[in-house]
């Protein structure tokens, strides 16, 4: 649909015509699409002609504009010397274009220019504005301070006294002695015998750059922080500095001149502390922070050298730089080149120039500077920054990254983005670029173009400054920056959800979200004894290889493999630079493959390509093995056990770590994952879908032997499964043959083809339904062999509601109740329902009836359809709900909370993952599935998934925004009508029921809503406090109850414990008891009853005791005659008042239960 | 604290009784019974029976007609005729007035029942059609529940009432003597009597289809009168059931919204310039309507959540 839109944008380009045609249409926008507009604007702007002006009149401009700035004094003599005449010709042209209709501010007020690609909607648009607003730091108080401190520290600097040349040794032994500094000198540290001297004078010059002058600083992150540029003069410096670490020697020390020299200053007590700059082990850096009270933000000195200083071309990513010491051996072998090391050098030398490039972007582009923000939100919402540990992409690389595709990157040179972008539009298409493209395999070059190879990690390589961007990122952290880009693309061209939300608010950072497995190393035991000396150099060598190692060896298993290094801290000017702690670990997490994780074969090369097949039997060691396979072929294969008791991922991560990094570091190693099958019944089974294989294959078998009988008096229909048992999705595996037996049948709807010869009168129907079955048993019996059929009856009481059933149960033990589904019922009852000559209490039954229709016969095998699909399109779904619904049990939660309920809250996690990809396991999901129930305010928002993602067979329609909409409107419409929410709390709408009260109307109170949700805050906050076992939330106790009723060891229970002891006791279970489950029904009856008294609390697995809190609003009341609970009537001043009879409702519930309760406990008694 | 128990609130006797204790909650329990010879709704004519009725609220749950014609029979040696319950919820009281709805038309019916205190299957039944019951004795009721008890004549009634005064007055209690059919027991039996024999089952539903059979024959046989017989002015009724039955409403219901959808169909698209004008404002307004309501939305979320800022 985008090519047509696009073409009549260019022919006609008065911003009224297109914006009403085409706006709504498109929300959201791929990436062909912003190509070939980019394109098209480049078009565009060649006819018209270039608008901007001369690159001198920029710059003087620039300078104004610095002036305006509130750092100005610094900033402005500084920047006013840097020509900017450097930006090629070519790329100027794409400055300034005319592009009227998006950057008008006045398409707000027709709402127009918000939707369509623009910015997503409406509301996404509307949130982005008011985020930024929030976001923008309040300039004023802090300014003062700041330009105070700027000001001292710059005079400061300025009056340091000069230093000698003095000798390697000497001049750290005078710093050391006299003014109590450790030259900060990186590893490996200079010869003592070197003849360079060291030395210090007066700085080049002096400025500040960073995000502060350029506006992108964001208030709510921590402490703002400003850049002084402390550019060291030339003359410290020789031609060949550049070699062999003698540059950042000099410049460690000049350093720790400053730092002497701002120490030595009376006026100020600054506190000075060394720390690298983003982790990078080569540049020292100096933290300033001020004396002043509160002031809230810190200085970080940076040296930096002239541009001119060392030859460019000496310093491309592709020249070695760091000669071997002993030369002479190995001169056959070509050098190999030293990127990281040469663009350390660079960057000392790039920070104005990249202030200028971002300065120009900005007044370029008009949303540049937004776009900089939402992308700093983003970035550390996600954990990024510029630090090496946290992946080396930060605010700067973003901005940067932007301003750079503003002027070339795309197709032939020409600029990707153009300058009429919305800040969204900006946002997205940077995600989008980060996305596709892969910087590791096809080194991007802008500006220019020059040929690079293949690195370890990403190029991104700006030729007009002659340096690689992403230098500091490692090939994992660029791996993890496209795994998110590509979620938060996925996420943006949603059509039906926005998720303004996911994009900028929730954190995803918390590894225990974001990974399925998490592993710890700790730092000694990867780094051998000998290498210690030198232990953060070694230790970022030794996690290349331990990346490199286990993806080779994970392959196709993990989706994301992340190192996350120990913390940095930075450290006092007398002690020599120890930035990481000893007992700190190496983080490992990774995300699996749903699919494929715990596969037992893995297939390595033929046997015939003997070098590939050398290098497997090398990585693999002992392992690995020849196996011949069902085709013939003959692989070097690995076979892995699923005896072991550690799952198999495990066994292949410990077998590696063993294998390449010796013994110690296997058996330190702390393994967190497969959480699930120590809390959800498995069967030894994997966990997924496949326990459930068995009640599906006895589900196939009732519909064959149904469709079989021949002497029905109407043809079967349908056979709709309706109960968890066939979504994947109970807590219990419903039936395991030769083991146990179903001892709850599961429910299934059938339907006759329609006929005429129904009676059409409600009781008729319900006896002729009884009469179906009853011949329905007779046929089925006599047609399979040791088959029992059985019909029952229900809902004695309301006899508008479907009476009978049939329990058929299977020799094997698997058993199903069938309902009979009329589709004239909800017809008579509805007309019913209309009839002004009925009495009241008629309707009433009617309406229940009909609800009570509605939820056994459509909501619930529609519902279970779309679970169950659902459950087969994602692999980790079925757990994920089990263990939701095992973590509502175990809070006693379940008898308030329809399965359903628990399932769609479960779903979501699935259905709408973000901000994270989909999970991979159940635990995961679980724990995502926390979240979000944490941070739903289900009183103002309504629940809605879309169950049919992807539209899998089976499942009606998909969901579009018009019905997410329509279901909006029912959710106020809701809490319009019941503004005191006692009869819908929760408002779940799905993809097969838009109405979104089928599970909730009338059920689930607000107490139990509002503690569902504080369980789960309480959840995540343990989480968040780095709790690993995920066992610790299904803690629950029963201290908090007002009372507890103990249940006895009768019926199922008893039997259940029996059946931990002799499996085989189970599978004598007579077919008799089947669906009996006296202290279910007990539970239910107390339910009924009492509700209005007190709130029940039981978990239905454990079955160990009902807990209840009696209702405050029942406590004391004004007496009257009709209320719905035991009384005491007590004389209070004039009147009398109604208490509730606590000792004899508990009475009457230990009656009531006679045998069944062991024992009444009461608070305080 | 009994001395803060009133002994009358508006005309109700206060009536404690003791429940029993049990081993598993070995408390001492007393339930409040509120009792008061019987009166007609205020809108309602006294029926013969009410002068020797009695109301009762706040019923314990187990209250059935057994337990209260033993709870009487201690009180004031009387006995009870019977004990009328209201209705559940989703229960339907019929009242059997000789008039049988069958699809949707009422057949006369020939001899009166009296009121039956619960439908168990719909308005017809015959003999032996009803099906067989779920519980064994009575349904228990919800707590703090109301009843009426008759008795078998004035005098008893009064007798009850003067028996709790005194036993009020003495600052006694009455002994409740709960069901003794609880417990497990109950729920087994429950479990047994869901699963009725195949052979009752059948029986009972062949009688109730038989009987349903033979009132749809006397509906039609009824219909077909009313179609040939010309009431007092002449006219002829039109009924259901002539020989082609006349279309059910919600066909017709769905044949017009097809036709409007036709109507719409054929007059709409962009066939005149006014018409796609008129779709572009209309479009235009829609986009502006949706603009100000998510506008609304995003400051009614700002008052509830307060700032938008980033966890």
């Amino acid at each position: 649909m985008a090519p047509p839109a696009i073409k009549r944008r260019k022919l006609s380009h008065t911003p009224s015509d297109g914006d009403t045609s085409d706006g709504s249409e498109q929300s959201g926008f791929p990436s062909e699409e912003e190509h070939d507009s980019a394109d098209d604007l480049e078009g565009v702007s060649d006819d018209s002609g270039m608008e901007d002006a001369s690159s001198n009149d920029e710059d003087e401009e620039m300078e104004e504009d610095i002036e305006s700035e509130p750092v100005s004094p610094i900033a402005k003599e500084k920047l006013a010397v840097k020509p900017a005449a450097k930006v090629p010709e070519k790329q100027k042209a794409t400055a300034e274009k005319p592009k009227p209709r998006h950057t008008q501010p006045s398409d707000a007020l027709t709402g127009t220019g918000y939707t369509g690609e623009v910015f997503r909607s409406n509301m996404f648009k509307l949130q982005v504005d008011e985020l930024l607003e929030q976001v923008r730091p309040k300039h004023g108080k802090k300014e003062a301070a700041v330009e105070r401190v700027l000001r001292a520290l710059k005079t400061i600097i300025e009056q340091i006294p000069a230093r000698d040349p003095t000798s390697v040794v000497e001049a750290e032994k005078a710093l050391l002695k006299k003014d109590r500094i450790a030259v900060p000198f990186p590893n490996p540290r200079p010869a003592e015998d070197a003849k360079y001297k060291l030395a210090y004078s007066k700085p080049a010059q002096v400025s500040v750059a960073g995000s502060y002058p350029l506006k992108t600083t964001t208030g709510s992150s921590s402490d703002l922080v400003l850049d002084i540029i402390v550019t060291m003069p030339q003359d410290i410096f020789q031609e060949k500095d550049y070699m062999n670490f003698r540059y950042f020697y000099k410049r460690a020390f000049y350093l720790a001149c400053l730092a002497a020299g701002i120490k030595a200053n009376k006026q100020h007590a600054f506190d000075l502390k060394f720390d690298y700059l983003h982790g990078n082990r080569l540049l020292p850096i100096l933290v300033v922070t001020p004396d002043e009270k509160d002031a809230g933000f810190k200085v970080v000195i940076l040296p930096a050298v002239l541009k001119n200083v060392f030859p460019v071309e000496k310093l491309l990513p592709t020249v070695n730089c760091v000669r071997p010491k002993v030369l002479g051996e190995e001169k056959d072998e070509p050098l190999r080149p030293t990127p990281f090391y040469n663009a350390s050098i660079r960057v000392d030398s790039l920070a104005l120039a990249y202030l200028k490039l971002q300065h120009d972007a900005a007044k370029q582009c008009e949303a540049y500077k937004d776009a900089c923000v939402l992308g700093r939100i983003w970035l550390r919402q996600r954990g990024f920054s510029g630090r090496m540990r946290n992946g080396g992409f930060g605010n700067f690389e973003w901005g940067v990254l932007i301003a750079l595709l503003l002027q070339g990157g795309g197709p032939k040179g020409m600029p990707a983005f153009s300058p009429g972008y919305s800040s969204y539009q900006l946002f997205k298409a940077t995600l989008q670029y980060l996305a596709t493209k892969d910087f590791v395999k096809n080194p991007q070059v802008v500006g220019g173009s020059l040929a690079l190879p293949q690195e370890k990690g990403p190029v991104f390589f700006d030729v007009t400054r002659s340096s690689n961007v992403l230098f500091k990122m490692s090939p994992w952290s660029y791996k993890l920056l496209q795994y998110e880009a590509r979620t938060a693309v996925a996420m943006l061209s949603d059509s039906v959800f926005d998720h303004f939300d996911a994009t900028f608010i929730m954190r995803v950072d918390q590894p225990l979200y974001r990974y399925d497995t998490i592993v710890e190393i700790p730092v000694l035991s990867l780094v051998p004894v000998a290498e210690r000396e030198m232990l953060e150099e070694r230790l970022s060598s030794r996690c290349q290889e331990l990346y490199t190692t286990l993806t080779r060896g994970l392959g196709d298993r993990v989706k994301l493999i992340q190192l996350h290094m120990p913390e940095e801290e930075n450290w006092a000017l007398g002690t020599r630079a120890h930035a990481i702690s000893n007992d700190s670990k190496v983080m490992i997490g990774f995300v699996v493959d749903a699919a494929s994780y715990n596969r037992t074969v893995d297939h390595g090369p033929a046997a015939e390509n003997k070098k590939e097949a050398a290098s497997f039997r090398k990585f693999w060691g002992e392992k690995a093995e020849l196996r011949r396979f069902k085709d013939g072929s003959i692989l070097e294969s690995l076979v892995w056990s699923t005896k072991e008791g550690s799952s198999i991922f495990r066994q292949i991560i410990s077998y590696l770590v063993e294998r390449h990094f010796g013994k110690d570091a296997a058996a330190d190693m702390s393994y967190t994952g497969d959480q699930e099958t120590k809390l959800v019944p498995s069967a030894g089974q994997p966990a997924g879908i496949a326990p459930f294989h068995p009640i599906m294959m006895a589900f196939q078998a009732l519909e064959k032997d149904l469709r079989a009988l021949e002497e029905l008096p109407l043809q079967i229909r349908h056979i709709l499964p309706a109960s968890p048992e066939l979504s994947y999705s109970s807590v219990e595996i419903p039936f395991i043959p030769g083991r146990t037996r179903m001892t709850i049948p599961a429910d299934v709807i059938l339907q006759f083809e329609s006929s005429a010869r129904w009676p059409d009168d409600l009781a008729a129907i319900q006896g002729t339904k009884i009469a179906f079955l009853l011949n329905l048993a007779t046929e089925l019996e006599a047609h399979a062999a040791g088959m029992t059929a059985r019909v029952g009856l229900e809902n004695e009481t309301a006899s508008l509601q479907n009476q009978s059933f049939l329990d058929v149960i299977y020799p094997t033990g698997a058993a199903f109740r069938l309902r009979l589904l009329h589709d004239r019922e909800p017809t008579l009852l509805t007309r019913r329902l209309k009839d002004k000559t009925l009495s009241q209490s008629v309707k009433t039954a009617a309406a229940a009836a009909l609800a009570a229709f509605k939820r056994t016969f459509v909501h619930l095998p529609a519902h279970t359809q779309a679970i169950q699909t659902l459950a087969t399109r994602f692999p980790a779904l079925s757990t994920a709900m089990r263990l939701f619904k095992r973590w509502i049990a175990a809070h006693r939660l379940a008898p308030h909370i329809a399965p359903q309920a628990a399932e769609l809250l479960a779903a979501r996690a699935f259905a709408a993952p973000y901000p994270w990809p989909v999970p991979s396991t159940g635990t995961t999901g679980f724990l995502r599935t926390l979240a979000f129930v944490a941070r739903w305010d289900w009183r103002v928002e309504p629940w809605i998934v879309d169950l049919s993602v992807g539209g899998g067979p089976g499942v009606e329609g998909g969901f579009d925004a018009q019905a997410v909409q329509a279901a909006r409107l029912r959710f106020e419409a809701w809490r319009k009508v019941d503004p005191g929410m006692n009869r819908v709390v929760w408002f779940l709408g799905s993809s097969v029921d838009g109405e979104g009260v089928a599970w909730t109307e009338g059920r689930v109170p607000k107490v139990v809503a509002g503690r569902v949700r504080a369980l789960a805050k309480a959840a995540v906050g343990v989480i968040n406090d780095r709790e690993r076992d995920v066992g610790t939330l299904f803690g629950g106790s029963v201290t908090e109850y007002d009372f507890v009723i103990r249940l006895a060891d009768v019926g199922d229970k008893g039997k259940r414990k029996e059946k931990e002891k002799f499996k085989n006791l189970a599978q004598q279970a007579g077919e008799e008891d089947v669906g009996y489950d006296p202290l279910g029904a007990f539970a239910d009856e107390i339910q009924r009853l009492f509700g209005h008294a007190a709130v029940f609390f039981w978990d239905a697995d454990r079955r160990d005791c009902i807990a209840g809190l009696w209702n405050p609003l029942q406590e004391e009341r004004a007496w009257k005659l009709k209320l719905d609970y035991s009384t005491v009537p007590v004389e209070k001043g004039e009147g009398v008042v109604a208490r509730i009879n606590r000792e004899g409702i508990l009475n009457e519930i230990a009656r009531l239960g006679g045998g069944l309760v062991k024992k009444v406990d009461v608070k305080g008694k | 604290m009994p001395s803060h128990i009133p002994a009358k609130i508006q005309n109700l006797h206060i009536l404690p009784l003791s429940l029993p204790t049990v081993p598993s909650c070995p408390y001492a329990a007393t339930h409040y019974l509120y009792l008061r010879p019987d009166a007609p709704p205020p809108d309602a004519e006294p029926t013969p029976d009410t002068a020797r009725s009695l109301f009762l609220a706040n019923l314990p749950i187990d209250a059935d007609e057994s337990t209260l014609r033993r709870l009487f029979k201690s009180l004031a040696a009387v006995t009870i005729e019977r004990v009328e319950f209201p209705l559940a919820e989703g229960e339907v009281e019929e009242e059997d007035t000789g008039v049988v709805v069958v699809q949707g038309t009422e057949v006369p019916l020939s001899g009166r029942g009296r009121k039956r205190k619960r439908g168990q299957s719909g308005q017809v039944k015959g003999d032996g059609a009803s099906l067989p019951r779920l519980w064994e004795g009575e349904q228990i009721r919800g707590s703090g529940g109301q009843a009426v008890v008759v008795c078998v004549d004035r005098d008893s009634a009064d007798a009850v009432i003067k028996a709790v005064k005194r036993l009020i007055k003495q600052g006694g209690k009455a002994e409740w003597k709960g069901r003794d059919d609880l417990g497990e027991t109950r729920y087994r039996s429950h479990h047994r009597l869901t699963y009725p024999p195949r052979a009752l089952l059948q029986s009972r539903v062949n009688n109730y289809l038989a009987h349903f059979a033979t009132l749809e024959a006397a509906r039609a046989k009824m219909l077909a009168k009313q179609r040939q017989v010309p009431d007092e002015d002449g006219f002829i009724t039109v009924t259901r059931g002539g020989r082609s039955g006349p279309a059910r409403l919600e066909e017709a219901q769905a044949a017009q919204e097809r036709l409007k959808e036709r109507e719409k169909k054929r007059a709409g698209g962009d066939f005149y310039r006014f018409q796609t004008r008129e779709g572009r404002k209309r479009k235009e307004m829609e986009l502006k309507e949706n603009f100000e309501r998510d506008a609304k939305r995003v400051r009614e979320m700002r008052e509830k959540r307060g700032k938008l800022r980033p966890e």
